[in-house]
């Protein structure tokens, strides 16, 4: 592998395809102290690579923890037959921040729930993928390999001749795919917050990659049961499916926050009664919460009697008195996370922690079980990112993203994010982090 | 999808005005400064009075720095480049990434020119990516309507700034008889009679710019 690193002319080109990344203005947006700043995302043009073989393993074990939540989610918000079977304790969906009662007997057009998940997983240097997190509310990150695979292609067109890759510009018509596949019959738009949204690029890309309009709020309306996109001169367009980059506490002031002014009035009853596909659907937080990712293995098992493909990192539950014990008791090479938090905040190591600090945690371990989860720290492959000239390692992960339309769909690349930190296992952009290509071979 | 929201017409047209303010501003303070290399006396105040600014300068090397390049400043050119850049960004599905990227390259540029000391030579180069994202624009927007909307935003900046800048006859007439079928094609509401009072008033014995201004910020 260090060998075709080498090789690749990419390599020489590592400033042209920033400088097109500039161009192009391949952002993110971050607050820092209240005030918004947009950031040029720093990419790493060495991809990771993963072979045929280990990808249509991975697509598969990622189809079917895709399938497994989804219908968790059903079951959650219809008969709740996992908790009756005492599979999943309900304390871990009810106490849940991700669970929303206003969500209870809806079922969204063709009885999909997550649309769109970005599966987050690492490769172990025992050569084994870990799943991480699952996210099914409202994942970013295909847009930046997707516009720096095209631009790599035009500034080194002789690597992209000499070896053979799955093309990943296809993301655009998989999600256009899975959205005209749940239209209930009108347009197709993307609901964005605003340019001041951290992924603002990306709903923008988007929307100018799958031909769906880009909306704010203020120019949807609700009438008669359903929702419409409102013309210059007044007109009412029916919309059909809403692909919202919005959370689900801001999507509709009637049903939830009801401060919210990005939202739309009444949109989620339109929702309820059949009549517009929203993707991802509401309430799916509380299939992606980290006390609940404990479970998936269970949930593969008890809903495809299947045994999981892919493994989870070993992980703990500190509610459960048994766990509690060993979290006690092996603090030290244990990773917690605050299972409310996202973004990399809320990750705390164990043996990074002074002897007060660890008091104290422990203190709020004891008072709050449920809020925090243990996981073994996987040490995960690092990957080799060019910086200052030199070739040096660093961690990553990658987010593979799977699309539910009539059948999942597993995207035949990936977000392979880096920490630029030495000592950290912190990819996440809103951190520092860069981003690379995901090569899938084809061959 | 064919169809624009109130919202998205109002970014287009802004967009047109914001993109022509910029382009005129800039060729104009492009000529000023070689002037004012040679001169001793502040004709930077004339500048300011031609382009209906207030003079916030003092002298003309604060003048030179900061009108072009003061983000601070809400008259500065680099203002408007920053207003043109707030509505291109919100377009990037209807007018497509590579013709925002003109407006992006344009503000690297205004900011490198910032920091030079011979700014002339970024200043040239933003002009270019100026002329590139209307050529662009042109060639690669393929929705009629979201065309006519930034031209009419367009012509009816620069009509207004060349009746500000006291332009000849001709030149407002041209650029009136350019406007004048944008705005009727842009689906956007208009009022018919002004456009028939400025063909008029350009084709007067004597120009009331005054005139022009008002009736040209009127149209719709």
């Amino acid at each position: 592998m260090e060998e075709r690193i080498q090789r690749l002319d990419l390599l020489q080109h590592t400033d042209t395809v920033n400088e097109l990344l500039a161009r192009y203005g391949v952002k993110f947006g971050i607050y820092k102290n209240h005030v918004f700043k947009e950031q040029l995302f720093p990419f790493d043009v060495i991809p990771r690579i993963i072979a045929r073989e280990e990808f249509l393993f991975l697509e598969r074990g990622l189809k079917q923890r895709v399938m497994a939540l989804n219908l968790f989610i059903k079951d959650i918000y219809g008969k709740k037959q996992i908790v009756k079977d005492g599979i999943v304790p309900e304390d871990f969906i009810f106490a849940s921040s991700g669970y929303m009662a206003e969500c209870e007997n809806t079922v969204p057009p063709k009885g999909i729930y997550a649309h769109i998940s970005g599966i987050d997983l690492v490769k172990g240097k025992d050569e084994n993928w870990y799943i991480l997190e699952d996210n099914l509310r409202v994942p970013s990150g295909a847009s930046y390999p997707m516009i720096a695979r095209e631009l790599c292609r035009r500034s080194s067109p002789d690597t992209f001749h000499d070896n053979s890759l799955e093309d990943n510009r296809n993301y655009a018509d998989l999600l256009r795919r899975t959205m005209d596949y749940v239209n209930t019959g009108g347009h197709v738009v993307i609901l964005t917050p605003g340019r001041y949204n951290a992924a603002y690029f990306e709903h923008s890309y988007l929307a100018e990659k799958t031909g769906a309009h880009l909306v704010n709020g203020s120019e949807l309306r609700v009438k008669n049961d359903r929702l419409y996109y409102v013309s210059m001169d007044g007109s009412l367009e029916p919309v059909g499916a809403v692909y919202r980059r919005i959370s689900d506490d801001y999507l509709d002031p009637m049903n939830f926050r009801p401060d919210s002014l990005i939202g739309i009035p009444h949109i989620y009853d339109v929702f309820r009664k059949g009549n517009v596909a929203l993707l991802n659907a509401p309430g799916n937080g509380v299939a992606d919460d980290k006390g609940i990712y404990y479970f998936v293995p269970k949930m593969i098992r008890y809903y495809l009697d299947e045994e999981p493909i892919l493994s989870n990192a070993p992980t703990y539950l500190p509610f459960y008195e048994e766990d509690m014990h060993y979290v006690l008791e092996n603090f030290d090479k244990l990773v917690l996370k605050d299972v409310a938090e996202a973004g990399g905040y809320g990750v705390i190591f164990g043996n990074t922690m002074t002897r007060e600090q660890k008091e104290a945690f422990i203190a709020l371990l004891k008072k709050e079980p449920r809020r925090f989860i243990a996981q073994e720290v996987i040490d995960f492959q690092d990957l080799d990112i060019v910086e200052s000239g030199s070739v040096i390692p660093r961690k990553a992960d990658l987010r593979a993203f799977v699309l539910m339309a009539e059948e999942p769909l597993v995207w035949k690349s990936g977000l392979t994010r880096f920490s630029r930190n030495p000592d950290s296992f912190i990819v996440n952009s809103s951190q520092g982090g860069g981003f690379k290509d995901t090569w899938v071979l084809s061959r | 999808m064919g169809i624009i929201s109130v919202e998205q017409a109002d970014r287009l047209y802004w967009l047109g005005r914001y993109t022509e303010r910029v382009y005129t501003t800039l060729r104009i303070f492009y000529r000023s400064f070689d002037t004012m290399i040679d001169e001793i006396t502040d004709s930077y105040r004339e500048f300011c009075e031609m382009v209906d600014i207030p003079d916030i300068y003092g002298d003309k090397s604060t003048f030179l720095k900061r009108y072009p390049f003061d983000g601070d400043n809400p008259d500065s050119i680099v203002s408007n480049l920053n207003r043109a850049y707030d509505n291109a960004i919100v377009l990037r599905e209807s007018i497509g990434s590579e013709t925002l990227s003109y407006i992006q390259l344009a503000l690297y540029e205004m900011n490198k020119a910032g920091k030079s000391r011979a700014p002339l030579i970024e200043l040239q180069r933003a002009l270019d990516d100026l002329m590139a994202f209307w050529g662009t624009a042109d060639d690669q927007i393929d929705a009629e309507q979201i065309r006519n909307i930034i031209k009419a935003g367009k012509r009816i900046e620069r009509i207004d700034l060349y009746a500000r800048l006291g332009m000849k006859q001709e030149a407002l007439e041209r650029e009136v008889h350019r406007m004048i079928p944008r705005v009727e094609r842009s689906g956007l509401e208009y009022d018919p009679d002004k456009l028939e009072s400025l063909q008029i008033l350009v084709k007067g014995p004597e120009l009331n710019y005054y005139r022009i201004v008002k009736e040209v910020e009127a149209i719709l």
